[in-house]
Parts: structure tokens; sequence; C-alpha cells
């Protein structure tokens, strides 16, 4: 399997909002620990979803610069869950950006439906982080990630969006 | 890939407090992608085994009566360091209270000293049934499957539990 | 509009129960943040966006919590802010209370610094200088 839980963004306004689709289906390993008999999708790969959509999203505003972990989950919140055949729709929207950080909120709905609320904060790990022990390079902006938004012209390197 | 995010049962007092562990492997699939030059456990899986082992204290103290466990809410889940190849994360969750059909929690993760994740969070628990009664045999078969599988991550314990009675 | 210490600290009271998940009656005014509130470095960073966004000011990074003195080599030596830091950090922290920290200046003492008075102080000092408070000039 791969670690990818979004298929596609339908939106993308640079440094500002973005909306990212997940289709659920039954062939997904996954599916079949949670729940053997009935497969739910998990929230925390739902919560996922949201930090991919954001995550892309703060990256691009910042030209790929620095690496950018999910650092905090403030609130996810579901009312809701979702089963093989629905569509999940991830709606991430960029409340502040700076050099140590970034905060996003976000809505989730289940084929139209808003089910939940998934708020982050993502550090920029070299400035904020220190002194955890990582690599230099910045390991997180794989060819996975940058070729989503091949789909929409968006700029690899040199990003536009605020700074 | 497996969804079964803790490898064992260590400790577990009904309605109170439970503890697991999760090894981590390079042979877990999701790692080639996160990150292919830095493989490190996803926060979200991170959250997921703490979710995970409040999810068998509930099955455990209710008496395996409900199928459905999901994750209603999680706040102020914080990650604090990266968990590696090689490592094992040492998950303690503490029964906060419940309301109705809710059980709030507190978790942490620790690899050695070191506290890697802590969160505040809520499950729900409910049977298919509820809503659709045709579905009572859904809950039976998703209800035998648990209890074989929490066997399974308590070997350790039940040994414990036969030599001290 | 005037806003009276007693409003600060309600609103820093719910912005650290909030970023925090403690408990109100556990922000009280002598609390440190890491040591009574338990947090972290990207709580520091959560407490400053939500207070811009709670207060509508704008808190350059290091003003409220100047992380980046311990950075300093001029500042710190064997792990105790030099007399040029301990100068330097009064400076850029005129809402904190330095009595205890100069008994021990070790960078490792920085965090007892970050009270919950600390922030309501920097906030009614912030407040005063934009005419916000009742303590502003007329």
């Amino acid at each position: 399997m791969r670690w990818l839980w979004i298929d596609t963004f339908t939106e993308f306004e640079p440094g500002k909002r973005a909306v990212a689709i997940k289709n659920v289906t039954r062939s997904e390993d996954h599916l079949h620990d949670h729940f053997p008999g009935y497969p739910v999708m998990p929230a925390t790969l739902m919560i996922e979803g949201m930090a991919q959509t954001a995550g892309i999203l703060v990256g691009q505003a910042r030209g790929f610069r620095e690496k950018v972990l999910l650092a905090k989950i403030r609130i996810a919140r579901f009312d809701d869950y979702c089963v093989p055949g629905d569509r999940i729709r991830y709606e991430a929207v960029i409340d502040v950006i700076d050099d140590a950080a970034a905060s996003t909120h976000g809505t989730v709905y289940k084929n139209d439906t808003a089910i939940g609320r998934v708020d982050l904060m993502f550090s920029h790990a070299d400035k904020a982080t220190a002194d955890l022990d990582m690599p230099e390079h910045n390991f997180v902006f794989t060819d996975q990630f940058m070729d989503l938004l091949t789909a929409y012209n968006i700029q690899r390197s040199g990003g536009e969006g605020i700074s | 890939m497996r969804f079964e995010l803790i490898d064992r049962i260590v400790e577990l007092e009904p309605g109170s407090r439970i503890v697991a562990t999760k090894a981590v492997s390079l042979a877990e699939e999701y790692l080639a992608d996160h990150f292919p030059t830095f493989p490190i456990l996803p926060g979200v899986l991170m959250l997921q085994a703490l979710v995970d082992s409040a999810t068998w204290l509930v099955r455990r103290t209710s008496d395996f009566a409900h199928s459905m466990i999901l994750l209603k809410e999680a706040r102020n889940v914080t990650y604090k360091n990266f968990v590696k190849p090689g490592q094992q994360m040492r998950i303690e969750v503490g029964w906060r209270g419940a309301e109705g059909a809710e059980v709030d929690f507190s978790g942490s993760g620790h690899c050695g000293s070191v506290e890697v994740v802590k969160a505040r969070f809520r499950l729900r628990q409910f049977n298919l049934a509820d809503r659709d009664p045709r579905l009572a045999s859904v809950d039976r078969r998703v209800i035998q499957a648990a209890r074989t599988r929490f066997d399974l991550l308590c070997q350790k314990y039940r040994q414990g539990e036969k030599a001290a009675g | 509009m005037a806003m009276s210490r007693d409003e600060v600290f309600q609103k820093v009271e719910a912005v650290l129960v909030d970023a925090l998940g403690v408990d109100e009656d556990e922000v009280t005014e002598d609390a440190t943040l890491t040591g009574d509130l338990g947090a972290e470095s990207i709580d520091f960073l959560d407490i400053v966006f939500r207070l811009e966004k709670s207060f509508e000011i704008k808190i350059a990074r290091g003003e409220l919590f100047p992380d980046d003195i311990l950075n300093n080599p001029d500042y710190v030596e064997n792990g105790r802010m030099t007399s040029t830091g301990l100068q330097q950090l009064k400076k850029s922290m005129p809402h904190a209370d330095f009595t205890e920290f100069e008994k021990d200046p070790s960078v490792s003492r920085m965090p007892d610094l970050f009270t919950v008075k600390a922030i309501v102080d920097y906030l009614g000092l912030k407040l005063e200088q934009s005419g916000k408070t009742a303590g502003a000039a007329s």
C-alpha cells in the first residue's frame, strides 16, 4: 500500500485554501482490520488526508523550502463515519504561516455533507526543532506528493503565495 | 497493509488504564513512503496506537458489548519526537470518564524515557443493529473477531494472571 | 474599547485552556507554562497564534517568548546566562519577573519565566501601546 491518503486536488488557491478528495474502496487492505466483517474508514486516516491536503498547501506557499511536519492536532472531530463507496472531501484553509510554523483549519465532507473538523499545526522543522535528529535534505516533499500538484499546474519550486 | 497498531497488551485494569507496546519495523509498508529517505512512524499512526489501546480497554471493560468503537474526537495531540525503525513505543492510556456511549481518555507514548506523543481523545461505542436490526449478525462477527484478536494481544498478560492465581 | 486587566486574564485563560487542554482552575497567575501547564514548544507557537487572534494584535516572533536569545553565544555560557545575556533578556521581557531566575540563571530554568502573569502583563503593555486598555494615555 502507499501512504497517500488523498486521490487528487479539486481546488488549489496558492497560499490560501485547497480541496482534495479521497474515494473509500473495499479493496483497501487496512479496512479489513477495521473492522473484520464491516469496513469503516479509520478517523486517524481521515486526519492524515487533511494533513496531506493542508501540508502540501503550506509547503507550496513557502516554495517547499522547509520540511513541513505535523506537530499538533489542535482538534479533530468526527460526527459520522465513512464506508466503501463514500467519497471524502478535505477542505483546508491556512490560518497563519511564519518561519517557525503554520496553522490550518479544515472541514471533512462525506459525499458533500460536512461530518468533521480538523485543525492542525505544522512545524517548519529546520527552524522550530533544531534538537531533533533528522537529515538536512527535505525528505518530506517526495515525488508522489508533488505529482498531486501537476494537475493544477502549480509550480513545484520557487513557490508563489505568501512567504 | 494490516491496520493493527499495537503488538502486545502489557497491563490492563478495566475501567481504568491500559499499557501496550508497539515496535516499529522497517518492514512496515507505509514507511516506504513516510519517508523514503527518513522512515518514521506517521503521527496519525502514533495516535492510532493510543486509540487502539483505548479501544481494547473499552472492549474488555464492557465485555465486548459493542462491535463499533470509533474515534469521535482528538484534542491537543502533540508530537514531540520521532519513532524510528528498531524503536519500541510504550503506550499508556487512562480512562478519564464516560458519558453515555462516549468515553474520554488521556494517553501518551514513550520510547524509553522520551515522550513522543500525548493526546486527549474520546471514543464512541455502538452496535450496527442500533440503527438496523438486520445487521445484528455483522455485529456478532465483528465482536467475535475482536475477542480472538484480544486473546492474541494479551498472551503475556494471561500467563501472568495464571501465575498469580 | 478599554480592556481591564481582569478581562485580559479571562481571555488568556481561555486561550490556555484551549491550547493546552488544562482546566480553568489550573490557570493561576503564577502557573508556569511548561512546568505547571505542560506546554511543549509547538504549544508556545499555538498560544501566540491564538493570542494574536483573540486580541486582534500582531505579536512578533520572539517578542513574547524570546527563545532566540538562548541560541546566541554572547548571551549563554556553560548553560548559564552571561550578565550581558541576562540584561538583554530583561530588556526583551519587561513583562517577566526575574527575581527567582536571577538567583540561578541557568538556561534550563528559563521556562520558569513564562508564567501566566508574564503573558497577561505582556498583553497589558502591548494593548496600552496600541491604545486599547484603560491604561492608555488619553
